[in-house]
């Protein structure tokens, strides 16, 4: 079809009329078709698909209210304008015309203007008609591709939204069903040390933007957290990547939470997330750490702030996160679940009701049909099974055979210019050995003997400097300055492991090219003091078996051992 | 309510009045209100007539931040109490100036 000269059927069983309506109809630039009945009428409106219709009502064979009535049940989504030509004055036929389905009509005897501007008006509708399934098809098309591109996220966001979420003792979440995706995510992962880590977030954004977020955050969470990072640690290194990732509008609100349930201690990190509560076990809040922080992703890393909120807790207490989807949960009636409807869960009347359940409930009963989906709620319960999970995750005494060997490394001063040597060597420590139930431990204590080494030994800092208030960057400055400026000197490092029994023994020796200090008398003699408090000296004898210092104070040997 | 950003000229400053719904509806307004003037101007977001602002509306602040290249150049004014408490949880103090 051109769709400069739209094609018109015009219908009539008078030679006279067809002819007059033809030539009104070609005036106006359209090509015509004839048909001299309905049954005519309705094969050429299959074969010729006209643009519009002018109708005859009274007519052999069939008339024009069935023949309206067929091409209008033929015209396969494509609106195609039917106008009916009724005789003078009859409203009747109007009506019936109406009511098989034509668009318009047409008083006999023709007014060739009148019939003009009803198919000018007509064919405007057609066109209008015809752009707007147009765009409707594009968007059936966009809607499929955005269909399946979300599946791709789900996905994605499912094998990491539940990670680890399932099987802790004492622990209890909600996280919206996966069939309508959204951006929360709820991870988990013990710490070597037994600590839960926790983390709660919500992604500005559904769809893909919070799956491809969702991929480096778990990753890091979880390895980072098994590698013995803090919470504090953890939110700066996601913080960082996310930054360089995703686009500046998007970011990720979230709580990182530290449950120690051996010495009963909670550490968060909140940015962006309702309150943490701490509820005693009676249902009251006992405490609670509010949003600090900018949420994740949005500040330089220079900006970032990665201060953490400890609050010690009690066996029984229970510990509660949200993501401000459950908040912002609407009523049925008009408003919003609250802070206030969330915390009124928080009550001893409840009792033996939780907090968890009540809050899950009421949602579920004022909302009307069940929490939104970008609702989680999670909560921990401070006992001694949690605790124990956290002692033991892997239950693999097999990974831990231990067997005797010794290993030792010499760092010179320009190596250590750019170079921390302590994560490389615990991470070879751990891996060789399974030691990684003690690696706090063995970090603190390699830390300390190696900076030791290296501030006093080879760089020869005065540790007296630290203890005045300005001391200590004055300290960092120096040390800085010094290590830039390079020079001789060394560090070596000697470690040697004997199994006994299930545990072992580990020896550590450090060794630097200083001049070393005078240990003999520094126990005994106040004078000195200083020189053992900057050398965290008490710190090292409370977590090793034994510190001896030998040669000139140049060198240090630790014991460490283990059941 | 209208769906829609005012915004006015005053020299070197921009005033951004969001609608009472600030949310992803009005995100080209909202955009356009800013882009086309580089970023060496004052930005006032007068809160005003909003009632309610979800993250995508944030996402536009930090968008609106980017592009004045420090948020002292950004201020966030009169916002009512819920308003408020959503800018606060996201401590967006640290990142605009509110008042």
């Amino acid at each position: 079809m051109n769709p400069l000269s739209p094609k018109v059927l015009v219908v009539d069983d008078d030679l006279t009329n067809r002819m007059i309506l033809s030539s009104i109809v070609e005036q106006l630039g359209c090509s015509v078709v004839l048909a001299t009945d309905g049954v005519e009428a309705v094969r050429l409106f299959e074969s010729e698909a006209p643009d519009l219709v002018l109708m005859d009502v009274i007519m052999p064979n069939m008339d024009g209210y069935e023949a309206t009535r067929r091409i209008k049940n033929t015209e396969h989504g494509r609106f195609t304008p039917v106008i009916v030509v009724t005789g003078l004055q009859d409203p009747e036929e109007i009506q019936r015309g109406i009511a098989a389905g034509a668009d318009d009509f047409l008083h006999k005897p023709f007014n060739p203007i009148v019939i003009q501007s009803k198919m000018r008006a007509m064919l405007r509708i057609r066109e209008l008609n015809d752009t707007v399934r147009t765009q409707n098809q594009e968007l059936q098309v966009f809607r499929q591709q955005r269909i399946q591109e979300e599946a791709v996220a789900e996905k994605i966001f499912d094998s990491i939204v539940h990670f680890g979420a399932s099987d802790v003792p004492n622990v209890r979440s909600h996280i919206a069903p996966s069939t309508v995706f959204n951006g929360d995510l709820l991870l988990m992962a013990f710490r070597s040390t037994g600590e839960l880590h926790v983390l709660v977030g919500d992604f500005t954004g559904h769809g893909l933007s919070a799956a491809i977020g969702a991929v480096p955050v778990s990753d890091m969470f979880c390895t980072m957290t098994s590698n013995g990072f803090s919470i504090g640690d953890i939110a700066a290194a996601l913080n960082d990547r996310l930054k360089r990732m995703l686009p500046p509008n998007i970011f990720f609100a979230a709580c990182l939470i530290s449950v120690d349930a051996i010495e009963k201690r909670m550490t968060v990190w909140n940015g962006g997330l309702p309150d943490v509560l701490v509820a005693r076990p009676d249902n009251t809040i006992r405490a609670r750490t509010k949003s600090h922080h900018v949420p994740i992703g949005i500040h330089s890393s220079t900006d970032f702030k990665r201060e953490t909120e400890t609050i010690d807790l009690v066996e029984g207490d229970l510990i509660y996160a949200c993501t401000d989807g459950l908040i912002d949960s609407p009523i049925a009636a008009g408003g919003r679940f609250g802070s206030v409807g969330y915390e009124a869960c928080f009550d001893a009347e409840l009792l033996p009701m939780r907090p968890f359940d009540c809050v899950l409930e009421t949602i579920r009963e004022i909302s009307g049909d069940g929490p939104r989906d970008d609702t989680t709620l999670i909560e921990i319960q401070v006992t001694k099974a949690l605790a124990r999970a956290g002692a033991d995750p892997n239950d693999a005494k097999a990974l831990r055979i231990p067997s005797p060997w010794s290993m030792s490394f010499d760092f010179n001063r320009a190596t250590l210019k750019n170079f921390d040597p302590i994560p490389f060597l615990l991470r070879g420590l751990v891996e060789v050995q399974g030691l990684a139930r003690h690696k706090e431990r063995l970090y603190t204590v390699l830390s300390e003997l190696f900076n030791n080494a290296l501030d006093h030994g080879v760089l020869g800092l005065d540790s007296r400097l630290k203890s005045s208030a300005t001391g200590f960057s004055e300290y960092l400055a120096e040390r800085a300055r010094r290590l830039a400026n390079g020079g001789e000197g060394y560090v070596r490092i000697w470690f040697k492991h004997v199994p006994s029994g299930e545990g072992g023994r580990l020896r550590i020796r450090v060794e630097d090219s200083g001049p070393g200090f005078d240990f003999r008398s520094s126990g005994n003699g106040s004078a000195s003091e200083g020189a053992l408090n900057g050398r965290g000296i008490p710190l090292l004898r409370s977590l090793c078996d034994s510190i001896e210092y030998r040669g000139r104070g140049n060198e240090v040997e630790a014991v460490l051992e283990w059941e | 309510m209208p769906m829609r950003c005012d915004i006015s000229e005053n020299g070197a400053t921009i005033r951004i009045l969001p609608p009472d719904r600030f949310d992803f509806s009005c995100h080209l307004e909202f955009r356009d209100a800013f882009s086309k003037h580089d970023g060496k101007l004052k930005y006032i977001v007068d809160l005003r007539g909003t009632n309610y602002i979800d993250s995508s509306a944030l996402g536009m602040l930090l968008l609106l931040r980017q592009h004045a290249g420090d948020g002292r150049r950004v201020s966030i004014i009169n916002a009512k109490p819920d308003v408020l408490n959503i800018l606060e949880v996201v401590n967006f103090g640290d990142l605009f100036i509110l008042e």
